[in-house]
């Protein structure tokens, strides 16, 4: 949650790539708290799960591709989200944003926490959804009395 | 020891690059995220082929990527060749890693993340393409450096303008110089004072996409 907090306080220009459904609440919840977001996606249709009152941008187009990344003007982005369904054009936009375009704070999620290792030198974040999946379900586990644990499966 | 390969990926690339390799006694194994296509490429002789998906850690790992000398990814997909590369030499500490990138402008960007090289596939058939359409007069363009530098095979007939003229004479770019003329069985490295005769075979060196203003300051096209 670390990553909302930053976000709260500085207010800086976020480009979420991919709006599937981490994508998509990623940035109704950045818009709700007034902050600068562009979302891009490949297909257009996708945009639907923005809330109405989504209030930044949102581009239709392929991020891998450089245009589409100029459009979205990168280089005045100081965080870059990504979180596409594939693993691999997450890492190869995670390390464009980096190295190319110098962008300050790149978080990407990764299905396979066996990718990890390409991002670590880079200076890149990585939320793997298994992992945090596993820990949470294990803190349950733990935490819950047996009774609770029964209704809760009901 | 035989030097081992590893191709990640690809389809008839991989099967006429395999069979080339095996034949100069190269051990080669090949991973293919398509069952079809290792049964294909299972038909070569002493080709060892591994079904899976490349970008893979534990796949690489099922193809001993560790032991391997040379790893090239020859997938359709830039990002799954950059995350095969990346794998190879950091996980796998592969010593020399090949990328094929289908967008030009990422070649740069490919080398800034440690690929040993990375080969363009669009620039290389692009530029066959425009030498043989454009220009039949070239026997042969070898492009070195991503294209950035050109050596042409350049014979000068009866016609050309440049006949009987002194290299310092002719009015060729700045970012062009002939380096080597055939001569019958001679071979000579000119210089300014040097003759063109006809029937010459002139090795032009050209940087910075000069060749087509040299071609024709020397043959007259």
């Amino acid at each position: 949650m670390k990553l909302f907090k930053d976000k709260e306080t500085h207010k800086d220009y976020t480009i979420i790539i991919g709006c599937g459904r981490l994508g998509a609440s990623l940035a109704n919840t950045l818009s709700d708290e007034d902050g600068n977001v562009l979302i891009i996606d490949k297909n257009k249709d996708s945009f639907r799960k923005l809330s109405p009152s989504f209030g930044g941008l949102s581009i239709a187009g392929d991020a891998l591709d450089l245009d589409v990344l100029q459009e979205a003007q990168i280089d005045k982005a100081s965080v870059l989200v990504a979180v596409t369904n594939n693993d691999n054009a997450n890492i190869m936009l995670a390390q464009i944003a980096r190295e190319m375009f110098q962008i300050q704070r790149v978080i990407v999620r990764l299905y396979d926490p066996d990718r990890k290792d390409v991002c670590r030198e880079f200076g890149i974040d990585t939320i793997c959804p298994a992992i945090l999946s596993a820990k949470e379900i294990g803190k349950i586990l733990i935490n819950m009395p047996k009774k609770e644990y029964m209704e809760e499966e009901l | 020891m035989k030097t081992k390969v590893l191709l990640v990926g690809g389809r008839t690339k991989t099967k006429s690059l395999a069979a080339s390799l095996i034949q100069k006694g190269y051990q080669v194994t090949v991973i293919n995220n398509f069952y079809e296509d290792c049964l294909m490429l299972a038909q070569i002789d002493k080709l060892r082929v591994i079904s899976g998906d490349g970008t893979k850690p534990f796949v690489l790992e099922d193809a001993s990527a560790s032991e391997a000398d040379i790893a090239i990814a020859l997938t359709s997909k830039d990002e799954d060749n950059l995350v095969i590369c990346e794998l190879c030499k950091k996980k796998f500490h592969v010593k020399k890693t090949v990328a094929l990138v289908s967008d030009s402008r990422k070649t740069n960007f490919f080398y800034k993340m440690g690929i040993d090289s990375v080969v363009c596939a669009i620039t290389v058939v692009t530029g066959i393409i425009e030498q043989q359409a454009f220009m039949e007069k070239i026997s042969s363009l070898v492009p070195i450096g991503e294209g950035r530098v050109n050596i042409a095979e350049i014979p000068i007939s009866e016609t050309a303008p440049v006949v009987g003229k002194k290299l310092w004479e002719i009015n060729l770019p700045k970012q062009v110089i002939v380096g080597c003329i055939l001569r019958g069985d001679t071979t000579m490295v000119p210089r300014g004072d040097t003759r063109i005769l006809a029937g010459d075979m002139l090795i032009l060196i050209s940087s910075g996409k000069q060749e087509l203003a040299a071609i024709k300051e020397l043959t007259g096209r």
